[in-house]
């Protein structure tokens, strides 16, 4: 559903993603995990058409995603690292207007914009003002916007920071939910425990490059142990002005 | 005492560093022109200026502090009251609204026209801090329109009532309504006049469509399944529909002749340049040379229709049309970076 060849992408001198190559079946949930800087974000942009490749070729659904971008638009849903959200719309508004430019029918979008809105917890912040949402009700109708149109692809950018324990588990059981139908989920997270539950498949880069890929059932240890070991090991060190340890 | 003096010094250093009052003021057609063209007989719209410039959400410096962090701070209330009484005068705004009315006037100054004035002024500032003027019941009542547009449409419409041009172009067309109902007839070189002048103060606008989506917006729009030319297309409806109804007093299809040029004329700035605009500020174009090129144009389609045959407001759709195809195309190539 998902396959990319040698995808890279140079800004200037600097190559924030380097020869990538992975395909991703239709209905897996794909985790695309790395430090800030990895160059996850660029993927996502070049796989949903945002950003075109320095080289390599990209298609998703079949489609090659720099020769017909408006026909891969309608096939997939995107929830974009900066959410896309425009100010001055509401959070229904902004389902409405998914539905019509999607094509999707009035009574229809109505429909699934209530559905979304109560399955996400977003009933009583319908009629607010982008911005005036908290970030977590901002992801929310970004995510919202990403499903409405059932996509036959999913790209979420970090879905599940900034949310609440309830919507998380939420959007969980919806993402597997919708994998179950066939529709293919390429998430980035930095949140491993969530990430360990619901991903199918793994990749990780570090510095534009794949370091890791694999179904999550060949991890030869736990997620966050092969993450340290591969991508980044945390080194905490002592803040000396806090003083010495209260017991 | 002391924890607000540090912070009105902050405020300070902020506003020197934020120069977009200034900045907005001086990269806009409406004044750049109008100091051009009117110079000294031109008091009446700098008054104007800096009447919509006293626009609480434009001018309060203490919004610059986010609620959030005055509540945390630990000020008295005394702090409160020094703030809210000495933080206007950090504005350089203020300074020049002051300077403006004193200019205005010179000579025939009295004791309750200076009451009058301090009187809007403190209200201005009062409302600001009451949180009276809330634009968000406003913003609902923004219309529905047919087609996949129409929230596209409706959000324009509030980005574009979220700036200071339309407050002054709306002042404009209410000033000369309230002249023709009441004052003697206008010569028809008076209505061409104001028409392009109420046209003029959206013009920079025009300049910069999506210049209060910011990046998020932007990439947004990348994600629909919509042409560039519908985007813009949206872009245009609502700027139309704020615009020609403010020459309904004046020269109506001048008035649309004016709007469509300006916005022809404006695609190529705002799908090249994408200059960020702040809302509750003027809008600022891409350069003096190309406000003067695009007010010229403006001019000159306006007077065409007026003078001359309202057929030529179909070439102006023409072109229009072309601009938006032409730049519609562009959106479309685009990068999101």
């Amino acid at each position: 559903m998902i396959s990319c060849r040698n995808l890279t992408r140079r800004f200037g001198e600097f190559t924030a993603v380097d020869r990538l190559s992975f395909e991703v079946p239709a209905g897996a949930i794909c985790a695309f995990l790395g430090p800030n800087g990895a160059g996850k974000s660029t993927t996502v942009k070049m796989l949903t058409g945002l950003l075109a490749p320095s080289s390599g070729e990209v298609e998703v659904c079949g489609l090659n995603v720099q020769s017909d971008p408006l026909e891969l638009k309608r096939r997939i849903g995107v929830l974009p690292e900066d959410l896309g959200l425009f100010d001055d719309l509401t959070v229904e508004e902004h389902l409405l207007l998914t539905g019509s430019v999607y094509g999707v029918n009035r009574q229809e979008t109505r429909s699934r914009t209530d559905q979304l809105l109560h399955a996400l917890s977003l009933e009583h912040g319908r009629n607010t003002f982008a911005r005036s949402c908290s970030h977590g009700m901002r992801k929310k109708t970004a995510f919202a916007m990403a499903l409405l149109h059932n996509p036959r692809v999913l790209f979420l950018d970090e879905p599940f920071e900034a949310i609440d324990p309830v919507t998380s588990r939420i959007m969980r059981d919806l993402l597997e939910s919708i994998a179950r139908h066939g529709v293919t989920v390429f998430l980035t997270s930095h949140i491993l425990s969530v990430v360990e539950q619901i991903a199918t498949e793994l990749i990780m880069i570090r510095k534009g490059r794949i370091v890791w890929n694999s179904p999550t059932g060949e991890l030869p240890q736990s997620l966050e142990q092969h993450y340290f070991d591969l991508v980044e090991a945390p080194v905490v060190e002592e803040l000396e002005w806090l003083g010495p340890p209260r017991s | 005492m002391a924890r607000a003096a540090a912070i009105l010094r902050a405020l300070g250093v902020a506003f020197r560093r934020d120069q977009k009052s200034f900045e907005s003021i001086a990269g806009n057609n409406f004044f750049l022109i109008t100091a051009l063209l009117v110079g000294p007989a031109g008091g009446f719209i700098f008054l104007i200026i800096g009447l919509v410039m006293l626009f609480p959400l434009s001018t309060d410096p203490l919004r610059k502090i986010p609620a959030s962090r005055l509540a945390l701070w630990p000020l008295e209330k005394r702090d409160y009251w020094v703030l809210r009484i000495a933080s206007p005068w950090v504005n350089p705004v203020s300074w020049l609204v002051v300077a403006l009315a004193v200019w205005a006037a010179r000579g025939k100054v009295t004791l309750g026209l200076w009451g009058l004035a301090a009187g809007l002024f403190a209200g201005a500032f009062l409302l600001s801090d009451l949180h009276v003027f809330s634009t968000e019941s406003l913003w609902r009542l923004a219309p529905n329109f047919p087609g996949p547009l129409n929230q596209l449409i409706r959000k324009n419409i509030r980005e574009m009532l979220s700036t200071l041009d339309f407050y002054c172009a709306l002042i404009l067309s209410i000033c000369v309504l309230v002249y023709r109902l009441l004052g003697p007839p206008l010569p028809g070189e008076a209505f061409l006049a104001v028409t392009v002048l109420v046209v003029l103060a959206l013009s920079s606008y025009a300049q910069c469509l999506f210049g209060l989506d910011g990046d998020g917006g932007l990439g947004r729009y990348r994600l629909l399944p919509l042409r560039g030319w519908q985007i813009l297309a949206a872009k245009d409806a609502a700027y139309l529909m704020l615009t020609i109804p403010l020459t309904l007093p004046v020269a109506p299809l001048a008035g649309a002749g004016a709007a469509l040029t300006a916005l022809a004329l404006g695609h190529g700035p705002t799908v090249r340049l994408r200059r960020d605009q702040t809302r509750w500020r003027f809008s600022t174009g891409a350069s003096l040379v190309f406000g003067l090129i695009q007010a010229v144009a403006m001019a000159m389609a306006a007077s065409a229709i007026y003078f001359t045959s309202s057929l030529v407001l179909l070439l102006c759709i023409a072109v229009w049309l072309g601009s938006l195809w032409h730049f519609g195309r562009e959106i479309d190539r685009a990068e999101v970076e």
